[in-house]
């Protein structure tokens, strides 16, 4: 019972262990899933910056060689290698459209900031191309720097701040989402959280109130025990009451019966019984207080110095029997049976009055089969036992065997 | 309480405190996943005032622009104009404002090169960062002025005044007078400058072939020089017009006397440039005279479809705006900003109207459906 109620006790903390574990499992994962969001995310960012970063760049060289071929720097001789490298810095700047154009989940305002960038660059080459397949052949160099001036330059300076603008918004989109899984990260985690500590409260209340119905098991069954006990107890005292004199608080004559009955067929043992002469007389003339209480000394008495060679009954009031051990021999018994009539015979004090009565007693040797039960038993020790009283007492006889 | 439920109870708090910490321990790791690049925003948020000469189309771009950079940058623009181009009072009430509202910069077109310089003087105590737009301020502290040049712009009509003729006429042989119908707005001054030189100076071949005959260099430049700036003087101008009736007038004043001996008629707006068109209709004059205008209105666009308006040039007001506000977040957040920058101009006729490019200049946020731009370009 106790067991058991230790297992239930126990279930509340398995289950706070197991709630532990959940919650750090799915937190796990939710941080897991937020820096790979975030890693996802720094690396389109990365991406769009790069490609922007390399049509911003490449966008700035053709600029600058279209200065470089109005102002004169480059010989006319060399203008068409510089052409090709144009050409050449065009595709780098197809290419990098590509790149940032196959990146997908781009946002719109992301998406309508570059479409804004690469239609000034569109609008940017086809000046340049009609700049470089008109003009600059021709040579006339005021109206390629007028165009230049006018409209190439701020096409291309225009076309920059709307890549770098680009790059910006594509920064600030990256914060903003970074922000918000961030935010987003720190509410499921103040909700999980929140989840744990009301579980293990829950978990806490569960086991308080697991422990007190315990506690209260345990008192119940405490008291059960008890009450268990004093039963016993009061059984063992009624049983003994059964068997056992108040007064010497020897076995009694149903306890020698229950004792000897199995004996009585197959057994050998000696046994003897002994009374006071004239015991009445103590009674008559002090009292029956008196008479149980010198009853009682000498039982004692008779326990001290017996009780290790024979099992002794006070099978009526002041009549005893010595059911001597099965070592003890015939003769043995004799000799103990003197001894005992000398220790009854012995003046005992009761009540300041030093009393003194003889006794007489008869031994038997029994032999298996001699009686039937105990009552012919004590019949015949009865019997040997008054011969000796008609005699005058204060002597021992012995049952004959028949 | 007793020792027994004392120890129930921290035996509780302990037990919540370990979950908190792990579940904290946890999260720990992805702190550092959880940064960003960081981005231009840092220290992004407040508020940008941005000031416009009036209430015109063209400075309806400028607001988108500058209205689309606040959202992608995260600031919050507060739009003020004045009630015409000579108007800096309002201008000035606006500046004011902005330094009340503790605005992080101004953004503006003045309507006055020195009339705000003590408005600005105070904004920039405040530490108002000022982001000049569209025409000069003078006043030292303007970060960035961000401009599309009138002077150039005149000479980007003129240069493709030229190539429209050269269509017909490659050598020019027979050009004859240009006639301008200005505007009343500040920045016509420059644009028919910027158009006389530049279209004088391209044509000048045309309009004063060299003397084969004469061997003196000094004399044939002299001679040269004598007769562009005797064409130049002789470019026929139009009272300056405030209205697109004004403007029908005067060209049809022009027309009436001189139809014979124009090649090319000049419109330095939108109303200017309107009313040479209805007069050029009006007198079915579209294949004799070219004519060359300003911005991008509707009935422009509709006049260039119908070969009554060759050609136009516009400005990149949207930029402007954007630009404006974007140089205006740099110059909060510390950063150097270009002291000037050109978004430039582009000419735009019945070839290239359809491109992409072109489509987006005029239409920054998408071609509407059914409303029109009709309020006329910047003044």
């Amino acid at each position: 019972m106790a067991k058991n109620n230790k297992s239930k006790g126990s279930g509340a903390y398995i289950f706070a262990g197991i709630l532990i574990a959940i919650i750090y499992i799915i937190n796990t994962f939710l941080v897991e899933s937020i820096y790979w969001g975030n890693q996802e995310v720094s690396q389109k960012t990365g991406q769009a910056n790069s490609a922007l970063n390399k049509i911003n760049s490449e966008l700035t060289a053709i600029n600058m060689d279209s200065i470089s071929i109005a102002a004169g720097i480059i010989p006319p001789e060399d203008i068409g290698i510089t052409m090709g490298d144009t050409n050449k810095r065009y595709g780098n700047i197809i290419a990098a459209e590509h790149q940032f154009e196959a990146i997908e989940d781009l946002s719109p305002t992301v998406v309508k900031r570059y479409n804004y960038a690469k239609s000034l660059i569109t609008a940017f080459k086809d000046k340049l191309d009609s700049l470089g397949t008109k003009n600059v052949k021709e040579g006339n160099e005021e109206m390629m720097s007028d165009i230049l001036k006018q409209e190439i330059y701020p096409l291309q300076t225009t076309a920059s701040e709307m890549l770098i603008s680009t790059i910006d918004v594509v920064n600030v989109e990256t914060a903003k989402m970074n922000a918000a899984n961030t935010k987003r990260a720190f509410a499921l985690m103040t909700v999980m959280m929140i989840v744990a500590i009301l579980g293990e409260i829950a978990v806490w209340l569960f086991a308080r109130r697991a422990k007190k119905i315990r506690a209260e098991l345990e008192e119940r069954e405490k008291n059960l025990a008890e009450v268990d006990a004093k039963l016993k107890a009061t059984r063992q005292k009624a049983s003994d009451l059964a068997v056992i004199n108040v007064l010497t608080g020897m076995k009694n004559r149903y306890a020698l019966d229950s004792d000897v009955s199995d004996r009585l067929e197959t057994g050998r043992f000696n046994i003897a019984v002994f009374d006071m002469d004239n015991f009445r007389s103590i009674n008559d003339t002090y009292g029956y207080d008196f008479g149980d209480e010198y009853l009682a000394a000498v039982a004692e008495k008779l326990k001290e110095e017996f009780g290790d060679v024979a099992e002794i009954y006070n099978i009526t009031g002041n009549e005893f029997c010595f059911l001597f051990n099965s070592s003890v021999t015939e003769s043995q018994a004799m000799g103990i049976a003197q001894n005992i009539q000398r220790v009854m015979s012995s003046p005992y004090e009761v009540l300041n009055l030093a009393v003194q009565l003889p006794c007489s007693g008869a031994v038997y040797h029994y032999l298996p089969g001699d009686c039937l039960n105990v009552n012919s038993l004590l019949v015949k020790l009865d019997t040997a036992l008054r011969t000796v009283k008609m005699n005058g007492g204060n002597m021992i006889n012995t049952v004959m065997n028949m | 309480m007793n020792k027994k439920n004392r120890r129930g109870v921290f035996r509780a708090i302990a037990a919540c405190t370990l979950s908190a910490a792990m579940l904290l321990s946890g999260g720990c790791g992805s702190k550092g996943a959880q940064r960003g690049p960081g981005g231009p925003n840092a220290q992004q948020g407040g508020t940008i005032f941005v000031i416009t000469k009036q209430s015109l189309s063209f400075w309806d771009d400028v607001k988108k622009g500058a209205e689309d950079a606040g959202e992608e940058f995260g600031y919050d623009i507060v739009f003020r104009e004045g009630t015409n181009d000579n108007d800096y009072s309002s201008q000035e009430a606006a500046i004011y404002d902005a330094v009340k509202k503790k605005a992080k910069a101004i953004v503006i077109a003045p309507n006055g090169k020195t009339e705000l310089n003590k408005a600005f003087e105070e904004a920039e105590k405040n530490g108002i960062k000022i982001i000049n737009i569209n025409s000069r301020a003078d006043y030292e502290g303007v970060a960035s002025f961000i401009r599309c040049s009138d002077y150039e712009s005149g000479s980007v009509a003129a240069r493709n005044a030229i190539n429209l003729l050269q269509v017909k006429d490659p050598e020019l042989a027979t050009l004859k007078n240009i006639a301008i119908i200005p505007s009343t707005a500040a920045t016509s001054e420059e644009r028919v400058a910027g158009f006389i030189d530049s279209f004088t100076s391209q044509a000048a071949d045309a309009i004063a072939p060299i003397d084969m005959t004469e061997t003196n260099e000094k004399k044939v430049q002299d001679a040269r020089s004598a007769k562009i700036d005797a064409y130049k003087k002789g470019v026929i101008q139009g009272a300056a017009c405030s209205s697109e009736s004004a403007a029908k007038d005067a060209a049809m004043k022009i027309l009436q006397s001189n139809r014979d001996s124009i090649s090319v008629m000049f419109g330095t707006n939108t109303n200017t440039t309107l009313g040479i068109c209805e007069a050029i209709e009006e007198l079915e004059l579209e294949k004799d005279i070219t004519v060359i205008g300003f911005n991008s209105d509707e009935k422009e666009l509709a006049y260039i479809k119908t070969h009554v308006l060759d050609g136009t040039v516009i400005q990149n007001p949207y930029m402007m705006g954007y630009v404006g506000v974007r140089y205006a977040k740099r110059a909060i957040n510390g950063d150097s900003v270009p002291s000037r920058m050109d978004t430039g101009a582009v000419f735009v006729d019945a070839e290239n109207i359809n491109d992409d490019f072109i489509q987006l200049m005029i239409y920054p946020d998408g071609k509407p459906d059914a409303a029109e731009k009709t309020d006329g370009g910047e003044g």
